[in-house]
């Protein structure tokens, strides 16, 4: 796969995030900021990706004025971190739907995805040197999928504390597979 | 840039560096990740956020399980620690203690080293070419060395200082030589009137006994009746001191006085030790000269370039008059080849008095430039007319200034730095130089 490929799968699987979220639409306070910063920040990762390989000169001195605007264009484009800028604001968007858990579970993993897509696309690496990441991921995978059960099973009883103690399941399910995961990380790197 | 063959890099002692371990961007997305879906978690009591955020933490709990050097070793060979302008030099990195991470370096080249080729390059060892663009003693820049670890979550940063190296001046063409009318009683290239056991063929005369018998004439000596033999004229050498004025260095860079004034003593010294002659340098400089006493041999070349950029090399004399200096450095009866722009006054006087010990002396005229006039535009009419007059004054110096040293006895010549300096030296090198007392 070539690096214009693994480019504009990034730049894909980031607008697919934000559809999946802003679609239905939301009509609560700062909605609209949120879809807006969503798109900001995946649009312009996608332009840093795109942009990535241009060079810039050592010294900029006596440069004409337009050279001199590109370059503090590029420097901000590269400097800036877009994609933090638009998980937040995904999640953020996600946050204000009403509970649907597997629709959740579905976009954490197109995020992980994304952040996934966006580093072989800045390191220029072929999506192989993944291929030490399997088991962790697929660990993370079934902890998606537990968390996305938890939140679809219905409350003990109704009120703060059971939804508290949910939580704190899911928290030590977390813990649980960190401390298995040394050995799991030895398995992968040793295939 | 190239990837090198293992083992092909010296193994002379590296540099030990510390790495400076950081989060990767990649690291800070996922932990921005991790950390909004476990806030969002916590605060909204949505246990399927928290599920999101796993497969993130898991990663970064991954890549704090792998083992990071703390420090690497780095070796560093230029493919050679002097070259000349010009010339495509290579550098040669490997790095050793990085275990199984990824290497990633990126050269930041120093003043007047132009990187030819990429600047960056990934892998163990590697190798950048560059050239140097001016002569001097150029320091090649830093080089910047980065680490990922195999999951890219974490990266190690250090960065080295290059060695210097000693760049040398393009040196111009020259072939020919200028020889002097009387040469010194010892052995050389140079043949001159006096018979002797050289190669040159200078006349026949009549066998006496002791002479060779390979070196009878057999024809002539059928038609005379008698043996005759061959005389071959006698080869000498010269000492030929060479003098660099360094106190004016006017004209753009890469083409200014001083840098013909290098170039030229540079082309001149290969030419004359080329045809044996001992050859030795003066550098003119604010306040004194360096000097290098005359010498013979290839290793002579690199001793006189040595000497003129830098003034470890030899003596050093304070004060303007070249009467302090030794014999050694000035032998009576030298050749002398003097690159200047002749701007300098006491420079000047201090030629008509070498002149007027009796040295054999030509100038090598290297003035390229002229006093830089006003613009056009934003010059006043009667500005220009005064600016106009002050360089024609300034110009009709200088013709004095060569006038007065050709009515010493001193050739002067122009060079433009371009052209072979054979071409300027021509009218001198095809007969002997004689020294006027």
């Amino acid at each position: 796969m070539n690096g214009i490929a693994v480019r504009a799968g990034a730049a894909l699987i980031g607008a697919a995030c934000v559809v999946w979220v802003a679609v239905p639409a939301v009509h609560k306070p700062w909605a609209g900021f949120a879809l807006f910063l969503a798109i900001t920040g995946v649009a312009a990762g996608a332009l840093r990706l795109a942009l990535i390989a241009v060079p810039v000169p050592e010294d900029s001195f006596l440069l004409p004025g337009a050279l001199r605007a590109w370059l503090r264009f590029l420097e901000t484009l590269r400097q800036v971190p877009w994609e933090e800028g638009a998980v937040t604001a995904v999640l953020w968007l996600e946050v204000l739907h009403p509970s649907r858990p597997w629709h959740t579970a579905v976009l954490g993993a197109a995020l992980i995805a994304y952040l996934l897509a966006t580093h072989l696309a800045e390191s220029g690496s072929r999506p192989g040197v993944l291929r030490p990441h399997t088991r962790v991921l697929a660990a993370g995978a079934v902890l998606l999928a537990l968390g996305a059960g938890a939140g679809m099973l219905p409350a003990a009883a109704p009120g703060a504390g059971s939804a508290l103690l949910r939580l704190v399941a899911a928290g030590a399910l977390i813990a649980a597979a960190g401390l298995v995961l040394p050995y799991a990380t030895r398995g992968g790197d040793q295939g | 840039m190239s990837s090198l063959a293992p083992n092909e890099v010296g193994s002379r002692p590296g540099t030990a560096l510390e790495l400076r371990w950081r989060s990767s961007r990649h690291a800070r997305r996922l932990l921005t990740l991790g950390l909004a879906g476990l806030f969002i978690a916590t605060l909204a009591r949505r246990p399927e956020f928290a599920g999101l955020a796993a497969p993130a933490l898991l990663l970064l709990a991954a890549g704090r399980v792998q083992r990071r050097p703390p420090r690497i070793t780095v070796r560093v060979r230029p493919s050679s620690r002097r070259g000349f302008e010009d010339e495509v030099m290579a550098l040669d990195v490997s790095v050793e203690g990085h275990g199984d991470g990824r290497v990633e370096w990126t050269l930041h080249p120093g003043r007047e080293i132009a990187p030819v080729g990429a600047a960056t390059a990934d892998g163990p060892q590697v190798r950048f070419t560059f050239t140097p663009e001016r002569w001097g003693r150029r320091d090649l820049g830093t080089l910047d060395v980065t680490l990922r670890d195999p999951w890219r979550l974490a990266e190690g940063h250090a960065s080295l200082s290059l060695p210097r190296i000693d760049v040398y001046p393009a040196p111009a063409s020259q072939r020919t030589q200028i020889v002097l009318r009387r040469l010194p009683n010892r052995l050389g290239e140079h043949p001159v009137r006096v018979p002797g056991e050289g190669l040159e063929f200078s006349g026949v005369r009549e066998y006496v006994p002791g002479d060779r018998q390979r070196s009878i004439n057999w024809p002539a000596s059928t038609r005379r009746g008698r043996l005759q033999v061959n005389t071959f004229a006698a080869e000498r050498s010269q000492d030929v001191v060479l003098l660099a004025d360094a106190t004016s260095d006017v004209g753009e860079p890469g083409r200014s006085a001083l840098d013909l004034a290098l170039r030229g003593a540079g082309a001149a010294a290969r030419a004359y030790l080329d045809a044996r002659d001992r050859v030795g340098v003066i550098t003119y400089q604010w306040g004194g000269a360096s000097w290098l006493a005359p010498g013979m041999g290839r290793r002579q070349v690199y001793r006189i370039i040595d000497s003129m950029l830098s003034a470890e090399t030899g003596g050093w004399t304070s004060g303007a008059s070249f009467r302090r200096l030794p014999r050694a450095a000035l032998p009576p009866g030298a050749l002398v080849v003097v690159f200047s722009p002749l701007l300098d006054q006491k420079f000047v006087e201090t030629l008509r008095d070498m002149r007027e010990r009796g040295f054999a002396m030509l100038v090598v005229d290297v003035l390229n430039a002229e006093p830089p006039s006003q613009s056009y535009l934003r010059a006043l009419s009667r500005q220009r007319a005064t600016d106009r007059t002050a360089r024609r004054i300034w110009r009709m110096e200088q013709e004095a200034i060569r006038f007065s040293l050709r009515e010493l006895g001193i050739p002067v010549v122009h060079w433009n730095g371009i052209e072979s300096l054979d071409l300027p030296l021509g009218p001198h090198t095809r007969r002997p130089l004689g020294v006027r007392r």
